[in-house]
């Protein structure tokens, strides 16, 4: 046994060391596949898989000698107590770290034989590190299989039960799963790291910053959190092996006798024997489901089993609910589909244990009591019995279900949350999770009674479960057809209600219903009745044995089933044909091939555009007409217009003077030849009309864009897009070398003084410069349509509403379009109107919202300049995505952030403001200037975004430290995202659209920046380089451009802050080592501190080398150990590496800290604050 | 009246153990005992009866019913008790009858009460019957077991080593009822217990080997064995000489000397006194055919 689970664990590990398919806990990267990281990771994730060994061995070692009825016999010699209790368990644990060496055997294996056999290139693997395995053993695989063990044998010694020790296994689980829960709130990272008694979640906490070289190169050490976790639960696991060996005894407990065993004889009544009239047909056999119902229903729920499941996925939920739903230091409102969620979260695993588990049980409930022959000789029919099993199932399960549902809707209550709708609650449920447990409950017992050994059952069932999507796809099937109980997802939103894959989930519905029923009935046919037969034997008894009727109802469901199917085949794969992963990978390679040599062929500009838009919300149509101007802006003629189709758009182009030469329908790629070339300067009028039909329904959702209630639209969409389109390009370096394509070219390197390269801008890519944009849109009656620009005009026609919009100024060629039924809130700003367009049931935090954005436009123009549209708008859409977007003077919002986030008690700064704020500013900040389409681009709007969204914050934060609160939002990201960096980390002013480095340390820098060198002197550099570019015609600016406005505002002490932060990768490791105070005599304090400080660079790949530090940073000293009120902060200049400071307050200090409000970038910052003590 | 006609029947598993091997038997209501060694293949015969295993070759007709081709019809007149038979766990006795009685087609529940109530009653289980059944004794297990064979109208009832773990009391009880019930219909009891059937069965048939020994009255078979049986004390040192001596049906122990019963048509004298043969005399020397050592 053993060696087969060292061999499944080699063979797991070993495919995810030579195949991109198979990960364990995550994927890869750039990081090496055989990095001590990874192998790490490995190991602790599949120590939560070995736990089930673990419990099975030690188990085994308990309880031996006591099931095969040995132990009396064996505790009856002169054994040693200590000798046979912990010979046992040491043997044990022996025995159950051998498979988990199966991690390091399939490394090894892997990492020799994938480059000879050219799996993956020799390059991927680097060299081994003894200590990353010795102390992967020693801190995870022995530890892990003594605390697991070290319980369960307890258990097992004390309860003599292996359902108990299979408990036991089962708390190590739920920990697991509880501390997952606390680790996704940052504040709670460190009791996470604790809790979990595998050290799973210490060793993410632990490692969380590596970067790629880090993972390459370290193993896991035996400090921090990472040795703590491992104290603390080897102790406890000691504890309980303690307590165990003493209670342990070779003694019999004494058996309990039941006196209800001892018979009575008390025979005073006299029974007759009663005339029986007995009747067989439909009546009986209803009677006999019903009977069989109760008896199966009952033995589920009043098994041991099904009581612990229930308890662990109850406390599951319970953890999951009290977490609550934070966001970024918020709570969300808990809105029945966030419920719903979290109901889904806790049940599922458990449903799907209970369910094959208990299908099993069911099924061979009978003979493991040995009343199966009585049964089988009673004159009823099989499918009678099964179908009251397999319903039986299901009821359980749904009961579960809706015990979870009402503990939900209690939260919910208990929050003081009464939108709550119940209905949705019961339509999700039949929708989602009705449909999965009848199909698995029929196929479980389908399986059951085709394979006819319980266990290979279980396994059949498990194989089913886990491994048939795996198998999908990597056969790259991805019909649902085939993916047992799936279909499209229907998750609830409340704009939207079920969304758009509600038509199809139905039917899909009907198709696994019928699935799960059809097995039912084959099950009912072919069950064993009676002695074992055989499969064969019990085909050719069905045959002679099932009756008439019987087959009649199969075929008439088989018939049923296959019209069904092959509606929903008709819909899901004719009608609404899709590509799979791996064809679209292909035509993405094939694209780039054929068209490649397009890339730098030149292209008319858009100077105006005009959208004729027309939705129809209830048939999820949308009609569009297009008239763009074409400008030749470049030197050289135009003879030929490139476009990209999407083929649910259908596009009819009507070019003057052009005829179509070329067209690729499988690429979606057409060449219209002019007949005469467009000489520089030329203009021409184009007209494009699209349309999108919705047909039928899809395999999954299908388009979240075009909805009922909430359709959100964008140019990029309606439009094809003009040239060779980059974006389609294969990014991953890996599946491009499958492909034999060259490396991808790198964003264009940066730029001094450029003028050809910086004709087009990242945004529109060169497509178009700033541009008048009009717009009609129409929708139905019940529906606003909303646009950018002004509205010139509004009409109802023919029961549709039409609404007339235009930009006030030319803009960005970056244009949406959105129709839902709205309410408005309007508020005035000095000319402006601030229009929010929320759905009914999210009003709550409406004014809220008016007020960010007035803020933000206060603080924009009166440090940036003035804001240049003449309406503010943000509008909602449903939670399909989660992000809000800044279109010209138009921001629409998901309903997911910010309208359900609770902001009664939130009286200053809070991310829904954030977000508002970031959006507002990108109308400055992208709108009015944008960067070249060169790296260090999107530093210019997103960090200035970013950093101004921050600037509001604290223009109304009370405190300084208020803001450290948010900026460790910033400080995370930038810190998680370079350890995840897939190629390379640039410093800031080169950065390459790499988000964490956009947002989360442009965030971080420019907020420091402002702390050192003045708020004033950031905002007036911004803004002097905002008004050399604010709408100016290419070349577009890069963020040299923003240097050279920046460095006059920088004083020569701190110049080195632009290099470090802005053209470097720098990073501090600062600490405080020591901190005291004395109480002086004139009533002050004198506060003593040793700090280390080191400054480190970082090179692209993540290696770090220090670097002599001579630099400005701050200490101070808080009066509260909340390290709320910062009583003392001074800005001291560091020089070396270890230095004593020594200075004097006024009251009582209590802790003290450099860098007190964060600043700078410090992987570390717990070490940077210390309680003080008193000298 | 009906009659229980099973011909030719046969039956060898997939591991080639032959457990039926053309067996042939009439039997008619009342109580048919079924006596043979173990394995000798009556709880095969017993439950291809019951419907619950196919045979190779062969037919088994109750009255016109045709048992192997109308399993379904079979079920709905049979009364059976394996030779195990378990409980559900967390299920109380009556309850356990209740849902055997709705299996059986009694759809009334008022009949149902009275006839778990009676049942109960007469297997002496009424003042358990709110009592969990797994944590019944053997015995106790076996009466309910009983219990539900004869729920319904049974016209076939098979017990297959029915009073195995009940005491001599409950033994009794328990033939009592079942030779109330047997006197309309037809009773197949299998046994290795000499005993049970002669004081129960008008007629009997023993196996071995999966074949029909012998089949008749039990008083015919004691009467055909008349003056053919002798019996005496031998020391256990001369026992394997009488063994390869004499035809030896039987040995057992008496006062811790071997008490042999020996076959001869003659008088063999040396110490051999003539016993009136019993049925275990016409048990073993039916199945001990070759005279060896038991």
């Amino acid at each position: 046994m053993v060696y087969i689970f060292l061999g499944i664990i080699s063979l797991l590990v070993f495919f995810a060391v030579i195949s991109d398919n198979v990960s364990i806990g995550g994927s890869v990267g750039n990081v090496m596949r055989n990095a001590p990281h990874i192998i790490t990771i490995y190991t602790t994730v599949l120590t939560v898989f070995g736990l089930l060994i673990a419990t099975a061995f030690y188990n085994n070692a308990a309880l031996r000698d006591h099931n095969n009825n040995f132990n009396e016999i064996l505790f009856s010699t002169p054994l040693s107590k200590p000798g046979y209790f912990f010979g046992r368990f040491l043997g044990a644990l022996l025995m159950a770290t051998v498979p988990m060496l199966g991690v390091f055997i399939g490394v090894f294996i892997g990492t020799f034989l994938a480059p000879i056999f050219g799996w993956i290139d020799a390059e991927r693997y680097g060299p081994f590190f003894l200590e990353t395995f010795i102390n992967n053993y020693f801190l995870f695989i022995l530890p892990n299989m003594f605390i697991a063990g070290s319980i369960i044998y307890a258990l097992a010694n004390r309860f003599k039960s292996t359902v108990i020790s299979f408990v036991g296994a089962m708390i190590f689980i739920v920990g697991y799963i509880v501390s997952g829960t606390l680790l996704s709130d940052i504040d709670n990272e460190t009791i996470a790291a604790l809790t979990d008694p595998f050290g799973v979640r210490a060793y993410s906490v632990y490692s969380k910053y590596f970067t790629p070289a880090e993972r390459n190169m370290l193993s896991p050490g035996f400090d921090g959190l990472l040795l703590w976790n491992r104290l603390l639960w080897i102790g406890v696991g000691l504890i309980f092996l303690l307590l165990s060996y003493f209670t342990f005894s070779f003694r019999e407990k004494n058996k309990k006798v039941k006196a209800g065993n001892i018979e009575e004889f008390k025979d005073n009544n006299t029974f007759k024997l009663p005339v029986l009239n007995t009747a067989f047909g439909r009546a009986t056999e209803w009677l006999q489901f019903k009977s069989f119902f109760k008896i199966n229903f009952l033995s589920i729920i009043k098994s041991v089993t099904f009581k612990i499941l229930f308890a662990f996925s109850a406390i599951i939920l319970i953890a999951n609910l009290a977490g609550g739903y934070e966001y970024f230091g918020l709570q969300s409102y808990p809105v029945t589909y966030k419920i719903i969620d979290t109901v889904s979260g806790a049940s599922g695993i458990f449903i799907v244990i209970i369910l094959v588990f208990f299908s099993g049980e069911l099924i061979w409930r009978d003979r493991d009591n040995k009343i199966n022959e009585v049964v089988d000789a009673t004159p009823h029919t099989s499918f009678v019995s099964l179908i009251a099993k397999a319903l039986s199932l299901v009821t359980v399960t749904t009961i579960l279900y809706f015990f979870f549902i009402i503990c939900g809707v209690l939260y919910q209550l208990g929050n003081g949350f009464t939108a709550i709708d119940l209905s949705v609650y019961i339509k999700d449920f039949f929708m989602n999770d009705f449909v999965v447990y009848l199909t698995w409950s029929g196929l479980m017992i389908l399986v059951q009674v085709l394979v006819n050994n319980k266990y290979i059952g279980y396994f059949v069932s498990i194989l089913l479960i886990f491994v048939w999507d795996i198998g999908l796809l990597i056969a790259d099937i991805q019909s649902n057809m085939l993916s047992i109980g799936g279909g499209p997802s229907t998750s609830y939103s409340d704009m939207n209600g079920f969304g758009p894959g509600l038509t199809g989930s139905l039917w899909f519905n009907g198709y696994w219903m019928l699935f799960g029923i059809i097995s039912l009935l084959i099950a009912g046919a072919l069950s064993n009745r009676g002695m074992g037969n055989s499969l064969a034997k019990r085909f050719k008894i069905a045959k002679k044995q099932i009756p008439n009727s019987y087959k009649v109802v199969l075929a008439a469901t088989v018939i049923i089933f296959s019209a069904l199917a092959g509606y929903v085949y008709y819909n899901t794969q004719v009608l609404n044909p899709y590509r799979t992963g791996d064809e679209l990978e292909e035509l993405s390679a094939e694209y780039e091939k054929k068209y490649k040599k397009y890339e730098n062929a030149t292209h008319p500009k858009i100077t105006d555009a005009k959208y004729f838009v027309d939705i129809f919300p209830n048939k999820r149509d949308v009609y569009a007409k297009t008239e763009l101007q074409l400008v030749n802006k470049s030197t050289e003629a135009i003879d030929s217009l490139h476009f990209n189709i999407d083929r649910d758009w259908n596009p009819k182009f009507k070019i003057p003077n052009a005829t179509l030469s070329f067209e690729d329908k499988e690429l979606g790629y057409l060449i219209y030849t002019l007949k005469d070339a467009m000489q520089p300067g030329d203009t021409m009028q184009v007209e494009i009309k699209t349309e999108y039909i919705t047909k039928g329904f899809k395999n999954n959702r299908g388009n979240t864009n075009i909805v009922k209630n909430g359709t959100f639209l964008n140019n990029f969409e309606i439009l094809p897009s003009m040239g060779y389109s980059e974006g389609r390009e294969i990014s991953g370096k890996n599946d491009r070398k499958k492909y034999d394509l060259p490396p991808k070219k790198r964003m264009p390197a940066l730029e001094a003084n450029c003028s050809d390269n910086c004709m087009a801008n990242y945004l529109t890519n060169g497509t178009s410069d700033y541009i008048n944009i009009e717009s009609i849109v129409s929708t139905s009656s019940d529906q606003i349509a909303v646009a950018p620009g002004s509205l010139i005009k509004k009409w109802e026609k023919d029961g549709r509403n039409y609404f007339n919009y235009k930009l006030d100024t030319p803009s960005q060629h970056f244009y949406s379009f959105i129709s839902a039924k709205f309410e408005v809130a309007k508020r005035e700003w000095n000319g402006v109107d601030i229009e929010v367009y929320y759905d009914r049931q999210h009003g709550v935090n409406v004014e809220n919202m008016i007020d960010a954005v007035e803020r933000s436009l206060i603080y924009y123009s009166e440090n940036f300049g003035p804001y240049m549209h003449k309406q503010c708008r943000i509008i909602e859409f449903p939670r399909y995505a989660s992000f809000a977007q800044a279109f010209p003077g138009t921001m629409p919002y998901s309903e997911a952030i910010g309208f359900i986030i609770n902001l009664e008690d939130e009286t200053e700064n809070n991310v829904v403001d954030a977000v508002i704020a970031h959006e507002m500013a990108h109308q400055w900040w992208a709108h009015q200037v944008v960067g070249a389409n060169m790296q260090g681009g999107t530093l210019l709007s997103e960090s200035f975004s970013e950093y101004s969204s921050l600037m509001t914050m604290k223009s109304i934060s009370k405190t300084p430290m208020k803001m450290r609160e948010f900026l460790k939002y910033d400080h995370e990201r930038y810190l998680r995202g370079r350890s995840g960096e897939l190629e390379k980390e640039l410093p800031i002013y080169k950065v390459e659209n790499q988000q964490y480095i956009h947002y989360g340390k442009g965030s971080v820098i420019l907020y420091a920046l402002q702390d050192y060198i003045g708020e004033d002197s950031v905002n007036i550099a911004m803004k002097s380089f905002l008004e050399e570019f604010r709408y100016k015609a290419p070349p577009y600016p890069t963020s040299l451009d923003f240097i050279r406005h920046l460095e006059p505002r920088v004083p020569d002490s701190l110049n080195y802050l632009i290099k470090d932060w802005i053209k470097e990768i720098t990073l501090y490791d600062n600490r405080l080592k020591e901190a005291s105070f004395k109480k002086l005599d004139n009533g002050k304090y004198e506060v003593s501190m040793s700090i280390e400080a080191y400054k480190m660079k970082a090179d692209s790949l993540g290696n770090e080398n220090k670097t002599a530090i001579d630099d400005w940073i701050d200490i101070g000293v808080f009066a509260d150990s909340d390290e709320k009120e910062l009583i003392y902060e001074k800005r001291v200049r560091i020089d070396q590496e270890k230095m004593d400071f020594t200075f004097q307050v006024d009251s009582l200090p209590v802790k003290a800290a450099i860098d007190p409000r964060r600043i700078l970038v410090d992987r570390v910052y717990k070490d940077n604050v210390r309680v003080l003590q008193e000298k | 009246m009906s009659t229980l006609k099973i011909s030719n029947l046969n039956k060898t598993y997939p591991n080639g153990v032959i457990a039926l091997d053309d067996v042939t038997i009439e039997i008619e209501n009342g109580m048919f005992g079924l006596l043979g060694p173990n394995g000798a293949g009556k709880s095969s015969l017993m439950r291809t009866l019951a419907t619950l295993q196919e045979a190779d070759s062969g037919t088994a007709f109750l009255d016109d019913l045709n048992i192997l081709q109308q399993p379904v019809e079979l079920r709905e007149v049979l009364g059976y008790l394996p030779q195990e038979f378990g409980v559900y766990p967390r299920i109380t006795a009556s309850q356990l009858l209740d849902h055997m009685a709705i299996l059986k087609g009694i759809t009334k529940s008022s009949e149902r009460k009275e006839i778990v109530k009676y049942l109960l009653d007469k297997v002496n289980l009424y003042d358990k019957r709110n009592k969990s059944v797994k944590g019944f004794s053997g015995g106790m297990k076996q009466r309910v077991g009983i219990a539900q064979a004869l729920i319904g109208n049974p016209q076939l009832i098979i017990v297959d080593e029915p009073t195995a773990g009940l005491d001599p009391g409950e033994r009794n009880r328990f033939y009592n009822l079942l030779a109330d019930v047997g006197k309309e219909v037809i009773v197949i009891l299998s046994t290795h217990i000499v005993d049970d059937v002669r004081e129960l069965c008008t007629q009997m048939a023993i196996m071995n080997l999966g074949k029909i020994v012998y089949q008749g009255a039990p008083q015919n078979a004691i009467d055909e064995l008349q003056g053919k049986v002798y019996q005496r004390i031998v020391s256990r040192e001369e026992l394997q000489d009488y063994a390869s001596e004499y035809s030896i049906i039987s040995n057992k122990m008496v006062s811790g000397q071997p008490l042999i019963h020996i076959f001869s048509d003659t008088d063999p004298s040396n110490g051999f006194e003539p016993v009136k043969p019993n049925l275990e005399d016409v048990f073993f020397s039916k199945i001990n055919t070759s005279n060896v050592l038991v």
